[in-house]
């Protein structure tokens, strides 16, 4: 799961930099000439610059392969089903809210009053997609649903005192 | 070219610096009491209403960044003043209209029930589903310009001083040193450089947050006045994004100036460090389409570009401005004090913020962390350990070389406390990011509560220590020049 994934990931690289200023740290009472040490550090720096740089072009050539925003490619006769998503103070119009396992959908979100955000949750109350729902734009979400059962719509974008009351539910069947 | 400016001339400003530090200082402290009482509702704990629970969050968003942009730019503007022939006038006037902005914020949210969180975005503050009024929403958002209107006016000023002084804004940012015309050793100071990049995104932010603010405050006097709410909210974010930044890029001028006197070492711009900063500049305009990324109307390269941008903005502190706080101290014999040990702490306390940011800016993340707690997360790190800390750093020197007062084992004390409670408010937000926890919720599922109760426990932490600050502080006020200490920014360990 990509949250999980994120999480691991940005808790090595912040516990990496908690020991290097703890080293630092450690280290600072000791007393020595400055002008080796930042010809010994500005070698390192050059080295651990060019690192970082090549590991975010790596990152970021693996994340960008695959996006969101990409309508997949669906097989002939395979066509996507279309679901219009209105959101607004406070639920969600949904035109169709039953879907099977594998059925590609295409969801159109958008608003009829402020903005809110089209967020779909698992049943272990994971989320899978989101979208902004806005006034005037209709932005999509695409998905095949792997699993079945009930999914829930939570709002992602704050729209005023219900927000956190506007939840709906879709149904996937086998 | 003789830049030192007489030592009387600094001290009697400061008085008007510890106001700024001070009512900085006590509006966070009250603003985190706000987040306390937040994460206890959502952590099941307390009960009160959805609408006071916004009400909270939309005090607690605009109180913090309002005041901890005002007592940055008191730090700033102190050591600003050592460089450049500043305006003391218009340094007030932004303190005057700065109070009068918040005074008509708590308001609009306390008197009249407005709550739109502090990005107010269109058309909510005219769209409130009956939670609100017009004169809520005018309060809130005239308010909200008036404060505006004074960091422009402070901006402007710190702009023409440097352009006196240096040039232009490029020399500033020292751009002849970058392209070889004038030698390193003649490149501006790292203040002047941070307060340059500072003016360009500060001036550009709030340009962009009036036209928003004018653009809302028309269509909530007269609805059939609307605007393109995409367009609103690329100003929107534009401004939020830039302007809540910049707190920690005029905080670092804190590091830059002490760190160097506490160690014996220098830490001048060179060229590494003036490209940095040209960087920091170029990203900070533009890498607010990070908050835009699941916005699919957007143009895709732009959003590209808003996760490539927002990796590359992640350079300069990882490469430049903390490697250099590393190596300043590294082998220092540094004597390490209240000042000394924030200024260290908050330089941690950016960088391990950087992190989640970096995950979080990369669409495919983003595509189920945005608007989750994470990104919460990722700025309490940033803001509450990182710019924060700065400021109570700043705290601690000001007293220190201004009087004769000093810290004892209860600001000590204050310390551990605060980095505790700050990282555990912090790390409680990124595990409800991870487990899916919806941002801005009033209420959790109780699947997600532990992690609030949890936070809520490291802010009660931080308020404690941020109290034991301030009184330090108020000490400071009360005994400084009376002392006749003689000590004085000169003179310093
Ligand atoms: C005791 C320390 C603190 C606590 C307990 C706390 C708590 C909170 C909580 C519960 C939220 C709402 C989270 C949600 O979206 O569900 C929040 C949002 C926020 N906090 Fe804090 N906070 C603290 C310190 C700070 C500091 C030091 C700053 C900045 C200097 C800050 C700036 C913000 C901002 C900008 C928001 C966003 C408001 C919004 O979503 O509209 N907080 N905080
Ligand atoms: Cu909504
Ligand atoms: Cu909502």
């Amino acid at each position: 799961m990509i949250q999980t994934v994120a999480w691991m990931v940005s808790l090595f690289f912040m516990l990496v930099i908690t020991v290097v200023f703890a080293f630092v740290a450690l280290k600072s009472k000791e007393k020595q000439d400055y002008e080796p040490i930042k010809k010994k550090w500005y070698k390192a720096r050059t080295f651990y610059g060019v690192t970082l740089v090549v590991l975010f072009l790596v990152i970021t050539i693996y994340t960008l392969r695959e996006l969101p925003y990409n309508q997949p490619v669906y097989s002939a006769g395979n066509d996507p089903t279309i679901v219009d998503v209105e959101a607004l103070q406070f639920g969600w119009n949904i035109s169709d809210t039953e879907f099977k396992v594998g059925e590609p959908i295409e969801f159109h979100v958008t608003s009829a009053d402020v903005t809110h955000g089209f967020g779909i949750y698992d049943e272990e109350l994971n989320l899978i997609a989101q979208t902004q729902a806005m006034p005037e734009y209709t932005n999509k979400v695409f998905i095949t649903f792997d699993k079945p059962g009930t999914y829930e719509i939570l709002c992602l974008e704050y729209c005023g005192l219900a927000h956190h009351l506007m939840i709906g539910t879709i149904e996937v069947t086998e | 070219m003789n830049t030192t400016i007489n030592n009387k001339e600094i001290t009697s400003n400061n008085g008007l610096i510890a106001t700024y530090l001070i009512v900085g200082g006590v509006i966070i402290g009250i603003m985190m009491i706000f987040g306390i009482l937040m994460l206890l509702a959502q952590g099941g704990v307390l009960d009160f209403s959805p609408a006071a629970f916004y009400q909270f969050l939309t005090i607690h968003g605009t109180g913090m960044v309002g005041a901890a942009a005002l007592a940055a730019a008191g730090v700033m503007w102190y050591f600003l003043s050592h460089y450049v022939e500043l305006s003391k006038k218009v340094f007030k006037i932004n303190l005057l209209l700065s109070i009068i902005g918040v005074v008509m914020v708590i308001i609009g949210v306390f008197s009249f029930k407005y709550a739109s969180a502090w990005t107010f975005l269109y058309p909510l503050p005219a769209l409130s589903g009956g939670a609100w009024g017009t004169t809520g929403a005018l309060l809130y958002l005239i308010g909200m310009l008036i404060l505006g209107v004074g960091f422009l006016l402070l901006y402007i000023d710190t702009g023409r001083a440097i352009i006196k002084k240096h040039g232009s804004l490029g020399k500033g940012l020292g751009w002849d040193v970058i392209s070889g015309k004038r030698a390193e050793k003649d490149a501006p100071s790292p203040t002047v450089v941070a307060s340059t990049m500072v003016t360009i995104v500060n001036t550009t932010a709030l340009t962009a947050g009036a036209i928003v603010l004018i653009m809302n405050i028309i269509n909530v006097i007269n609805p059939a006045f609307t605007f393109d709410p995409l367009l609103a909210k690329n100003l929107t974010f534009a401004f939020g994004h830039i302007f809540a930044n910049s707190i920690i890029y005029m905080g670092v001028i804190v590091v830059y100036e002490i760190l160097p006197r506490y160690t014996n070492r220098p830490w001048k711009s060179n060229r590494p460090f003036l490209i940095a900063w040209t960087m920091s500049t170029a990203f900070t305009l533009v890498i607010y389409t990070h908050h835009m990324l699941m916005d699919s109307v957007m143009p895709k390269w732009m959003l590209i570009m808003g996760q490539v941008l927002s990796y590359a903005n992640g350079l300069p502190v990882l490469v430049v401005t903390a490697y250099g706080a590393l190596m300043i101290v590294y082998k220092s014999g540094i004597k390490w004090d209240m000042a000394s040990g924030l200024a260290f702490m908050s330089m941690f306390g950016w960088v391990v913020g950087v992190v989640p940011a970096i995950v979080d800016a990369t669409i495919v993340v983003n595509h189920v962390m945005h608007n989750t707690k994470w990104v919460p997360g990722h700025f309490h790190m940033y803001m509450g350990l990182g710019a924060a800390v700065m400021l109570f750093s700043f705290i601690y020197y000001l007293s220190k070389v201004d009087s004769d007062l000093k810290p004892n084992g209860l600001d000590k004390f204050g310390f551990v406390i605060y980095a505790l409670g700050m990282i555990s408010v912090s790390v409680g937000f990124l595990i409800s990011g991870a487990l899916s926890t919806p941002r801005r919720w009033a209420t959790h599922f109780p699947e997600w509560m532990a992690p609030a109760v949890f936070g809520a426990i490291g802010g009660v932490l931080a308020v404690l220590a941020l109290t034991i600050f301030i009184i330090h502080f108020i000490r400071y006020v009360q005994v400084r020049g009376k002392t006749g200490s003689d000590m004085n920014e000169k003179k310093l360990a």
